[in-house]
């Protein structure tokens, strides 16, 4: 069952297909949250993000001959905001900042611990930590498929999840067990 | 006891069974510190997804829609060009060509639907070879151009559903009113081209 349903999804499609400017516009509108959602997870800006929606959806436009209705269509788009969102981590070559926070985290923990802030910490995890956790933890998506989207291996994913599970678990004031 | 990494706990998390992982598990239900390590792990993970869904603060379609337009134009306009290309047509020889003739009144519907597609295929090589996209225009004709072109454009989409939507052999008035429509509106190009070339001596 698709997560984001769309009413009349078969005719909807069809007249995208043709290039019917109402039915594209169906499509953005029905994907648009959960595209933009996705995106700034993974990006660090808002406008990055807002980058992220257009390409996808330009990419959406350009590409509805070439989805196969036998696959969940959020599941098409999402793949698509995917890519594009991990291309623009790429092509911005952020600065993998987790270290770098450390220590200020270690004093602001007290702080952090007051809840607000699976969100604060989620936000200081380096680019590619994040974008994993995410992908994989929230939006279902495997080591092998990630690794695929990333040009790297499940192993390099892998690893990348659990060194963000370790900074969250950290950050979050979680004392290590054992 | 040395309990599980990180990295061992998560992968017990994952589908099937991985080489190795017997033993992991093994530890795991014997070990509550472990236990109690990839219980975190899971909560961790849920509160991810429950947090709130971010909204975008602007409208982008407009944007989407603008460059899904764009892109649009600059692939019809390469299409025509080709297609003059292919001719290897001058600008010199595009304009003392006489314009094609109108189409003669034909007795069939299906002569007459192939009388006005090649006048529409003659009047885009016309346009192709004066070389319309490489051309400067002021404001105004660069306007009745672009306003031209997207008329083009719609009729050619609505070609495209009238010729995929009819069974071989119906829809031929239908056809036939849109290909008038196109051979029309490619005349005006023309004139738009033309009319401003003379008009600054070339």
């Amino acid at each position: 069952m698709d997560l984001y349903p769309i009413a009349n999804a078969e005719s909807v499609v069809a007249q995208a297909r043709e290039g019917d400017a109402a039915a594209l516009e169906a499509l953005f509108r029905a994907f648009e949250v959960p595209v933009y959602n996705l995106a700034r997870r993974i990006c660090r800006t808002t406008e990055d993000a807002e980058d992220v929606v257009q390409e996808t959806f330009f990419e959406v436009c350009r590409s509805i001959g070439r989805y196969r209705q036998d696959g969940s269509l959020w599941g098409w788009v999402r793949t698509i905001a995917a890519s594009k969102a991990l291309m623009r981590l790429r092509r911005n070559k952020y600065r993998d900042t987790d270290e770098l926070h450390d220590e200020v985290m270690e004093h602001k923990r007290e702080d952090t611990a007051l809840r607000m802030d699976l969100e604060a910490a989620l936000e200081r995890l380096g680019e590619t930590s994040r974008a994993v956790v995410w992908l994989h933890d929230v939006e279902g998506y495997t080591h092998d498929e990630i690794a695929t989207m990333m040009g790297k291996t499940a192993s390099f994913s892998k690893s990348q999840l659990a060194r963000a599970h370790v900074r969250l678990r950290l950050w979050l004031g979680e004392e290590a067990l054992g | 006891m040395t309990h599980l990494t990180m990295e061992q706990l998560l992968e017990l998390r994952e589908p099937g069974v991985e080489p190795g992982t017997a033993g992991r598990r093994t530890h795991l239900e014997q070990c509550d510190t472990c236990r109690l390590e990839l219980d975190r792990v899971e909560q961790r993970a849920a509160r991810l997804r429950a947090l709130p869904t971010l909204r975008p603060p602007r409208d982008q379609w407009p944007r989407v829609a603008a460059r899904v337009n764009t892109v649009r134009r600059q692939r019809r306009i390469r299409w025509m060009t080709a297609g003059a290309m292919a001719l290897a047509a001058s600008l010199a020889l595009a304009l003392l060509v006489p314009r094609p003739a109108p189409a003669p009144a034909a007795t069939a519907p299906a002569e007459q639907l192939s009388s006005l597609q090649q006048r529409s295929r003659a009047l885009e090589a016309a346009i192709g070879a004066y070389g319309a996209d490489t051309r400067v225009l002021d404001g105004r004709t660069s306007r009745v151009a672009a306003d031209l072109e997207d008329r083009i454009a719609d009729l050619d989409q609505q070609l495209e559903r009238t010729e995929l939507a009819a069974p071989p052999g119906t829809g031929a008035a239908d056809l036939m009113q849109l290909w008038q429509e196109r051979v029309g509106l490619l005349d005006a190009l023309v004139d738009v081209h033309v009319t401003r070339a003379s008009n600054v001596g070339l």
